[in-house]
């Protein structure tokens, strides 16, 4: 949900239990002022009365009199207001007054005077004045609310445009990403957080990178001597069954230490970009060629090849496309028993090989993963597809790996 | 033939230097660009072998002015880097082959062996091991004067083999010869052993001794020593 959408929930939440609250408000004190100011005109007209007739004698005209009789003497003198509906003959319904009464002493009588004055009614009050407050908040809110999305969209505006730079954000891309500036303290704070983050990263990525480079070409020069070693000692006479056999065993080691520095090595500048060259590759004359270089181990597993090739070129590194498509004949020969079959076709979509071999005990996800086998071969390292896999990230190709009873088809989408 | 090894790592470089000596070269070396660059301008060399990173220079610069002297050597770069750029540089300006470390010895021997054969006889010189011979440039093979049917990977092998004859070819570095790099074949070595078997075959049908001796686990050994 939108910050904005949220946001503006809780103020219609908060509206909504408000104004009810508010007309409450309204109605009572409109009520208690109307009532306090007929109290203040009807007091006034009583004292208006009372000193007429102390200085004429005589009850004075009033607009307010409603009514005046005569009481007992003996009943203690008082005022009382009251309020009371009295029938309008006019407009034929009951009305609202406030009573006045008040005892006054003439010469002759004690006199109970009532004063009336209209009160509001207010029932059409409450309509009035719910309406008028309900429109005063519908345009609020609809005002605010327009408002507030405007300003939301020109404040939240570099906020997006930095959003999806993020998102667009590749670790092995050298140009740094520029965020725009707000001028928001609390984006530009988010910013520089994330600038510092990403600073970070990459600084950590290139370590990494640097690190296993460094580790990968180190290592060769040793190994190298080592293997020397290894063959010199072999070369030996002097050497007894079981030493050859521990010595054998280590050098077998060593060359499968050198086997991953060297893919090692290979994997890392794929991503460091080294390959730039754009060669027009003849795909068909490619897979030609690599079959022709395997067709005696093809014959010798006694492999049918089967091939439906259509002149194809794309444009790539020739030495890469030399290794991916060696690497996916090679596995399609290496993972295939004898007598097995091997299907290639190739148009210009797509490279599909297709093989008979064992079924997988290793998730097919992780196939393309570095060290991951799908069989238990010790003598393979894994790293064929994981090669695979990152030439084909470099121009975008997409490698897909289907298997079905004992036959594994893999896809390349150009 | 006269060898100049330039590499920095001593070890290494005793070991190439030992390697190249048992097959009856001459065979000097120089462990930094100092010395190569003094060495390479003094002395006449067939072959050079060079590493790219020096301790106190670049290889690419000796090749460059072993160039530009018109000194007429076989390069051969040797180096750990194993970066494509390096790798063409090199070629593009003098260098007439690449090896990346770690390489096998016997490689490096089967390299110089083939340069050396390019530069001085250009390529038309006949490999010869008692009653074999091998053409090279056209990929053929006799014994006892008659020719020997064989497929490209059988003569990779046999033509590697008289190459490094008398010395232990290890399986893994038979299979690297063939394939090169970057291809894990695990058949690779029972692919091996087949080819090495018909190649038995087909040099005893006519009439050519039995060479191929395997080493126990390791590998094979041509050789007709007892």
């Amino acid at each position: 949900m939108k910050l904005l959408i949220k946001t503006n929930q809780f103020y219609f939440i908060f509206l909504l239990l408000v104004s009810p609250a508010m007309i409450a408000v309204d109605y009572y004190l409109i009520q208690y002022i109307v009532n306090s100011e007929v109290n203040e005109i009807l007091a006034h007209e009583s004292q208006r009365i009372q000193f007429h007739l102390q200085q004429e004698g005589e009850l004075p005209q009033s607009n307010y009199i409603f009514d005046v009789r005569p009481v007992m003497e003996s009943l203690p003198s008082g005022k009382r207001i009251v309020d009371t509906l009295i029938f309008d003959a006019y407009s034929n319904k009951l009305i609202p007054y406030r009573k006045y009464d008040f005892t006054v002493q003439t010469e002759s009588e004690k006199l109970n005077v009532s004063l009336s004055h209209i009160l509001l009614e207010m029932n059409e009050l409450i309509v009035w004045l719910f309406a008028a407050t309900a429109l005063i908040l519908i345009l609020l809110a609809t005002g605010l609310f327009f408002i507030n999305r405007k300003i939301a969209k020109w404040a939240w505006k570099p906020f997006h445009n930095n959003l999806s730079k993020l998102k667009h954000y590749d670790i092995t891309n050298k140009e740094p990403v520029q965020l725009e500036a707000s001028g928001i303290s609390e984006f530009e704070e988010l910013s520089k957080v994330i600038s510092k983050l990403m600073t970070q990263v990459k600084k950590d990525f290139q370590n990494l990178k640097e690190f296993n480079e460094n580790i990968s070409h180190e290592m060769q020069t040793p190994l190298a001597i080592v293997r020397n070693k290894m063959v010199q000692l072999l070369e030996s006479p002097n050497l007894s069954d079981q030493e050859r056999h521990s010595v054998q065993a280590a050098y077998q080691e060593v060359n499968k230490l050198s086997k991953i520095g060297k893919s090692l090595t290979l994997i890392s500048r794929i991503e460091n970009q080294e390959f730039k060259r754009i060669d027009k590759v003849e795909l068909h004359n490619l897979i030609d060629n690599i079959t022709s270089n395997m067709a005696e181990i093809i014959d010798y597993k006694q492999l049918e090849m089967v091939a439906d090739l259509q002149p194809v070129v794309i444009k790539c590194d020739l030495i890469l496309a030399n290794i991916l498509f060696t690497n996916l004949i090679k596995n399609a020969i290496q993972h295939n028993h004898e007598g097995g079959f091997i299907k290639m076709c190739l148009n210009e979509k797509k490279f599909d090989i297709e093989n008979s071999g064992k079924i997988l005990t290793t998730d097919t996800n992780q196939l393309f993963n570095r060290f991951r086998k799908g069989s238990s071969a010790t003598d393979t390292l894994g790293l064929g597809l994981a090669i695979n896999q990152k030439i084909c990230e470099l121009y975008n190709f997409q490698l897909d790996y289907h298997h079905e009873e004992g036959i594994h088809r893999i896809s390349l989408v150009f | 033939m006269k060898i100049l090894v330039i590499e920095d790592n001593v070890e290494l470089l005793l070991d190439i230097k030992r390697y190249l000596e048992q097959e009856g070269y001459v065979c000097e070396i120089a462990p930094n660009y100092e010395s190569a660059y003094m060495k390479v301008g003094i002395f006449p060399y067939d072959i050079l072998v060079v590493d790219i990173s020096l301790p106190d220079g670049n290889g690419l610069d000796i090749i460059r002015e072993v160039k530009k002297e018109n000194i007429d050597a076989g390069i051969i770069i040797i180096s750990a880097k194993n970066a494509v750029g390096d790798k063409i540089y090199g070629l593009e300006i003098g260098a007439d082959d690449y090896l990346t470390k770690p390489f096998y010895l016997s490689e490096l021997n089967a390299r110089i062996k083939a340069l050396y054969r390019r530069k001085i006889y250009k390529g038309s010189q006949e490999i010869v091991f008692n009653e074999i011979r091998i053409k090279p440039e056209r990929y053929e093979v006799y014994v006892n004067d008659q020719l020997l049917t064989l497929t490209k990977k059988e003569f990779d092998i046999i033509h590697f083999f008289v190459a490094n004859k008398n010395r232990l070819l290890t399986k893994e570095a038979i299979a690297e010869h063939i394939w090169g790099d970057h291809i894990e074949m695990s058949d690779s070595f029972k692919f091996i052993y087949t080819h090495l078997a018909n190649l038995r075959k087909k040099i005893a049908e006519l009439g050519g001794k039995d060479y191929i001796k395997s080493i126990y686990r390791v590998g094979y050994k041509f050789t007709d020593l007892e």
